[in-house]
């Protein structure tokens, strides 16, 4: 166990420079430069000329990246074009949003899907089957951004049960802040929703045709038993595995639901720091991202151990 | 599961209708599309900027007023015997909102850092027609000029002067400091901007309410819902003329359909064939039908162009009607020119500004009438930025002007319509330094007429300000004279 640590910690490592290093040469390789969107067409190239060399951003690519890596090394991640904040201190401002947000939508994508995709393989070529999966296809047609404006506009402009957008804050309390992330967390959980309903659904039939589940049936164990404990327990590893990789395409799908709710989070950060080629921050947030990835799945894999006791890793 | 639904049922009921937030007489929520990269106006010439800072929390000695007209502002007259050396005399009494009384020798070092190429001013150009500036006594200092400069008041009212005091030099950017009817609250990044009331104000009775809150939403279907749901009290950028129809008939708002400065052109680069030749630009602008491009892109909200010069500028002349739609003039130029059979370009847009799509649609169709095959590319607002506006790497261009008296860009032959006529820029340079009204405005007149000769661009349609606002806010400006966005006098009204 020692070693695949050890091993897993070094691929870690590995992928952020490799991610580091992709974004750096990406964004600079990007036609666009930060100096020109901080000065825009108001100002004259000369300022944005001037601007830019005084953000360092004449300099060869790989002075930069080598300085700005000696810095990440040391926990410092450089400070904003844009803001002029401290990177780490953006992100960390923007973790009360994108963090509850992704857990929730993760909350109601698994408390959904779960008893959805188990009903469904239950009535498998059912009446309920059929409608479940005729729901869960409308959950993978629908764009998330465009089921957010229609819940805005069922909740907030119709009925006025939530406010349209923005997020109240913690401060305000725990209530107001879920309000602010319900819809989004619904909006954004959708999509995630309805792929995991099918991949629960598909595996959890693929383990109701086993032969230990008919024996435990034949020899009278109560149905709430066999599905519980016989099939879906068996059934978890591959939804695991599928919901694992939900869980950072809900980190990605919050880029774009953080803009139509208006919610300062992560998402929102990294597309302006894109658009304003903010390049610490799209440094920063990338790096930051592709940990959290990179120990989801880490995570995940550590679970197979404790569902399923033959998986080892030595 | 039927049991599950009539629980739902009866939980549904159970909530509350609850009636969008009610209007706070003290407090003004507002929707923007974009936040500021940074609030520093001597750094940043971002208009998103200006839109929070400029007349909120700094001022400068001059404004603009609502009517467009120069006004005494921090300083309370000036006065000029040879349009060389002005004499500006200071209010007395007004206090930054640190406290601190604003004195002459604030004045002098806010101008000495924008001439100092070192502090990189991004409009440091408006100020050098500047020799010398003398402090008289604490409420008295004077500009001494090297020539007469007809713009001077003018830049003087622009939002790179405002005046800051010298101890906030160095947080400008996160925490402006100024004179003006709001200070800054709180800026929580990606979220809002607060300001509050500055209870010192110079200006007697005035601000009217306690708090704005700036609230950042770039969406505009998210930025309507926002305004149905109650959620904010006006719309101020980002709404499309689309949604204004619907909003006109509801009684809940009102809307504001004025006048701007921000031209939207379409450019041709003026270095590249085939638009070197001064005919294939006139068959351009032959070939496009302009009162349909406003029907069709922006619901005939917008007035047609036909130079540089928006209606709000005093020299204005009306030249929409100079080039008229002729298709048929414009297939015999183009022929005149070598091309009988017309020619393809295509046409750069920045989706990130609605209106460039939408028009470039339809000038594309209207185009292709004459031979003109357009193929539109959509980039993203930093490639526009680098690719067109700083490399002039493009043919046709979609883009509003928002500066007023920005007629300066064409004088300058490397700007990105890289138009170069030396007989432009002589009267150009002319009237800068012509100081006399009446031989100003003859010159704008001489101005205007050679661009539409010259036809370096085509000047499409003034893009409308566009706000809406819950019924009882007043004291917004109708029309915007200057890119500004003035809410010292706005006040609920029951």
């Amino acid at each position: 166990m020692r070693r695949y640590v050890a091993r897993r910690v070094a691929a870690f490592v590995a992928t952020l420079f490799f991610v580091s290093g992709l974004v750096f040469v990406v964004v600079r390789v990007l036609p666009g430069d930060p100096a020109l969107v901080i000065i825009g067409p108001e100002g004259s190239p000369e300022a944005a000329a001037r601007l830019r060399e005084s953000l360092g951003l004449n300099r060869p690519i790989l002075v930069q990246y080598a300085e700005w890596l000696g810095r990440a090394v040391r926990g410092d991640l450089g400070v904003s074009l844009q803001y002029d904040v401290p990177v780490g201190r953006l992100i960390l401002s923007r973790l009360p949003v994108t963090l509850p947000l992704t857990v929730m939508a993760a909350a109601l994508m698994a408390a959904a899907a779960l008893p959805l995709g188990l009903y469904a393989a239950r009535r498998h070529r059912r009446a309920g089957d059929y409608v479940a999966m005729v729901v869960s296809q409308i959950g993978i047609a629908i764009p998330g951004f465009w089921a957010g404006l229609l819940l805005i506009l069922l909740f907030s402009v119709q009925l006025g049960w939530v406010q349209s957008g923005g997020f109240a804050g913690w401060s305000s309390g725990l209530w107001p802040g879920v309000r602010s992330l319900l819809l989004p967390a619904i909006a954004l959980g959708l999509f995630q929703t309805a792929v995991l309903v099918r991949a629960t659904r598909s595996s959890v039939l693929d383990v109701m045709r086993e032969d230990y589940v008919r024996t435990a049936r034949a020899k009278g164990v109560s149905e709430l038993s066999v599905l519980a404990k016989h099939t879906l327990r068996n059934a978890m590893i591959p939804i695991l595995t599928v919901a694992g990789l939900q869980l950072g395409q809900l980190m990605a799908g919050a880029i774009i639901l953080e803009s139509v709710f208006a919610l300062p989070g992560l998402g929102r950060l990294a597309l302006g720091a894109i658009t304003a080629r903010d390049l610490p921050v799209v440094q920063g947030v990338t790096l930051f991202v592709a940990s959290t990835i990179v120990l989801i799945n880490f995570a995940v894999d550590l679970l197979y151990v404790v569902l399923d006791p033959r998986i080892r890793y030595e | 599961m039927r049991h599950l639904a009539r629980l739902l049922l009866v939980a549904l009921a159970l909530v509350p209708l609850a009636s969008p937030a009610a209007a706070d007489a003290q407090n003004l929520v507002v929707q923007v599309a974009t936040e500021p990269p940074g609030l520093d106006l001597t750094a940043t010439p971002a208009s998103a900027a200006a839109a929070v800072v400029f007349y909120n929390v700094q001022e400068a000695l001059v404004k603009v007023d609502r009517h467009g007209k120069l006004v005494p502002w921090l300083a309370e007259r000036w006065n000029t015997s040879d349009n060389k050396n002005y004499t500006f005399f200071l209010k007395r009494g007004v206090r930054f909102h640190n406290g601190r009384e604003l004195r002459a020798t604030d004045v002098k070092f806010v101008f000495d850092r924008a001439l100092n190429p070192e502090t990189k001013h991004p409009a440091a150009k408006q100020y050098e027609a500047i020799a010398d500036i003398i402090v008289k006594d604490d409420y008295t200092i004077t500009f001494a000029l090297k020539t007469t400069t007809a713009n001077f008041l003018l830049n003087m009212a622009r939002q790179g002067s405002v005046i800051y005091p010298r101890e906030a030099v160095d947080t400008l950017k996160s925490e402006p400091i100024g004179t003006g009817p709001y200070r800054l609250g709180e800026w929580v990044r990606g979220d809002r901007i607060v300001l509050v009331k500055n209870p010192d104000y110079h200006v007697k009775g005035l601000p009217k309410i306690d708090r704005v809150t700036y609230r950042f939403i770039p969406d505009p279907n998210a930025a309507l819902a926002a305004l149905k749901a109650g959620d904010v009290d006006a719309a101020m950028f980002g709404l499309g003329p689309e949604h204004i129809p619907d909003l006109q008939k509801d009684p809940r708002f009102q809307v504001i359909v004025g006048e701007t400065t921000n031209d939207v052109i379409m450019s041709m680069n003026n270095s590249r064939k085939p638009f070197t030749d001064v005919r294939v630009r006139r068959a351009v602008t032959y070939g496009i039908n302009k009162p349909e491009v406003v029907k069709g892109a922006m619901f005939g909200l917008g007035h047609v162009l036909g130079t540089n010069v928006d209606p709000l500028n005093p020299y204005f002349v009306d030249m929409s009607g100079a080039m008229p739609y002729d298709p048929a003039k414009a297939k015999k130029l183009l022929a005149e020119a070598g091309y009988p059979n017309g020619f393809d370009a295509v046409l750069k847009v920045a989706p990130q500004y609605y209106y460039t799509v939408r028009t470039g649609e339809v000038l594309a169709d209207q185009l292709a009438k004459v031979g003109v095959k357009i193929k539109i590319e959509q980039i993203e607002w930093g490639q526009w930025l680098a690719r067109v506006w700083k490399d002039a790497d493009y043919d046709l261009t979609i883009i509003g002007h928002a500066e007023a008296w920005d007629v300066a860009n064409y004088a300058n032959p490397k700007y990105y319509f890289r138009y170069d006529s030396p007989e432009f820029q002589k009267l150009f340079q002319e009237s800068e330094t012509t100081v006399d009204d009446k031989a100003r405005r003859e010159l704008y007149v001489k101005i205007q007429k050679k661009l539409v000769e010259d036809a370096p661009v085509v000047w499409l349609y003034i893009h409308p300000r566009l706000a809406v606002t819950k019924k009882g806010v007043q004291g917004l400006w109708k029309d915007l004279p200057a890119p500004v966005f003035d809410l010292s006098e706005v006040a609920w009204v029951k």
